[in-house]
């Protein structure tokens, strides 16, 4: 094996480990959190950067090929699904949850008809 | 009623009573029957005090728990058998499982001529290139054709269990617990734009390459109904209805099973093999090839995209 294939094969491991740590993590965070929301951040976080880091390192060790080409539209449409997802879930959360005040604080960026300052509670409208 | 005796005389005989009870005016087992409602069944405390003081006692006073050798004896050689018991069951399943044939030896019962000639006449016979697609299209194309009758047969129980009329829909539009679900989400609406002509085509690609790649009519018509679903979650059912109602969805589904029935009559009444059929072959690896299998995939393709949106309409608000 020549040096770029050692360079190959280290890069790939690294990637391929980071990402399995993240998904780790994630595991670890869906079960071991209490609200919500952080259970959606953690979740969220292992379907992107560690889905992404592991498919990277899987394109990386199958070279140029078209192959390595589906991988990166897997890769595109996992980072469209998976954030919307988790938004629509942090969303129905901040208009069903009527304490929610308890446990986050609320930035309004903009403001909407009457419900904005209540915390966009109700028909969620923020 | 009888018309021939009369009615005094009638009711002795044992039609009378058979059909009473077949129209349900008289219960046989009411007035002849014991019939109370049980009771729930409700511990006082002082019996539960009761139960826990006999047996701490029985405990202490009768098996001398603290002191007792033999008994904590007894329990360690509890433990220790049905330990021992586990291990000897997982250890004989295991080697059950040792003794079975391996996984694709040659002189297996399930390597026989049918899985042998599938492959090597597959190509020949029904004209698609892939070879499972080819399979389950023609030679069992019957075995198909009752699954998709049973996805038709789901969705007509669903909808009989879960539909409501039409005024009740727009009644209930934004009762309850409609009216904390996000509408209208523009993050949403805006990925959806980017994805569902995606996901459509990638559905329909994967329908019409069936006889060529991997795929066929069962998941590219799952791809198609999820991209209904997402369009339906952004957008909402008015902009659906557009071009998505129950009056297409009827249409779709009956034509589709009907067209599908009457091809794979067709088939097997001319003999099954292309022997004197009017849908040629075609080339192998051309699109226009494989015979009754490209139809075909079209039309389960369309079912189960509509079983896939009708179910998730159904639940959601109870009508298409």
């Amino acid at each position: 094996m020549g040096i770029i294939e050692w360079v190959r094969f280290v890069l790939v491991c690294a990637f391929l480990l980071f990402g399995m740590s993240i998904f780790f993590l994630e595991i670890f965070g869906v079960y071991r959190f209490k609200y919500v929301l952080n259970r959606m951040q953690i979740a969220a976080t292992g379907d992107t950067l560690g889905i992404g880091l592991c498919l990277v390192g899987l394109m990386i060790a199958n070279g140029w090929n078209a192959t390595t080409a589906k991988l990166a539209l897997v890769v595109i449409f996992l980072w469209c699904a998976s954030p919307v997802s988790s938004h629509m879930i942090a969303r129905l959360q901040m208009s069903t949850d009527k304490r929610i005040l308890d446990h986050c604080r609320i930035v309004i960026l903009r403001k909407n008809k009457k419900n904005a300052g209540k915390g966009g509670r109700g028909h969620g409208d923020i | 009623m009888s018309r021939i005796r009369k009615q005094s005389e009638y009711e002795k005989t044992f039609a009378y009573r058979f059909f009473r009870w077949m129209g349900g005016e008289k219960d046989a087992f009411v007035g002849n029957m014991e019939m109370r409602p049980q009771k729930e069944y409700v511990e006082e405390e002082a019996t539960i005090e009761e139960r826990m003081r006999d047996r701490r006692q029985a405990m202490e006073e009768v098996y001398d728990s603290g002191h007792n050798r033999e008994l904590r004896f007894f329990n360690w050689l509890y433990r220790c058998f049905s330990i021992i018991f586990c291990i000897a069951i997982v250890a004989m399943l295991v080697l059950t499982v040792s003794y079975l044939p391996s996984v694709g030896g040659e002189d297996k019962p399930t390597n026989n001529q049918v899985s042998e000639t599938y492959i090597t006449d597959g190509l020949k016979d029904t004209g698609a290139v892939n070879i499972v697609t080819g399979m389950i299209l023609s030679y069992r194309a019957f075995d198909t054709f009752g699954e998709t009758n049973v996805l038709f047969i789901a969705t007509c129980c669903v909808m009989i269990m879960l539909m409501v009329d039409e005024d009740k829909i727009r009644e209930n539009k934004d009762s309850n617990d409609r009216m904390f679900e996000p509408k209208n989400d523009v993050i949403l609406q805006v990925v959806a734009k980017l994805l569902v002509p995606m996901v459509f085509l990638f559905g329909i690609y994967i329908i019409l390459n069936g006889h060529l790649s991997p795929g066929g009519g069962f998941s590219g018509g799952a791809m198609i109904g999820a991209g209904m679903i997402l369009y339906v979650a952004a957008f909402g059912f008015d902009r659906m209805e557009k071009f998505f109602n129950e009056k297409v969805y009827k249409c779709v589904k009956v034509t589709a099973l009907i067209c599908y029935g009457c091809i794979v009559t067709y088939y097997f009444l001319t003999g099954a093999n292309g022997l004197a059929c009017l849908i040629p072959l075609g080339v192998p690896g051309r699109i226009l090839s494989g015979g009754i299998t490209l139809p075909i995939n079209i039309f389960v393709g369309s079912e189960v995209a509509c079983t896939m949106y009708a179910f998730y309409a159904l639940f959601r608000r109870g009508g298409l």
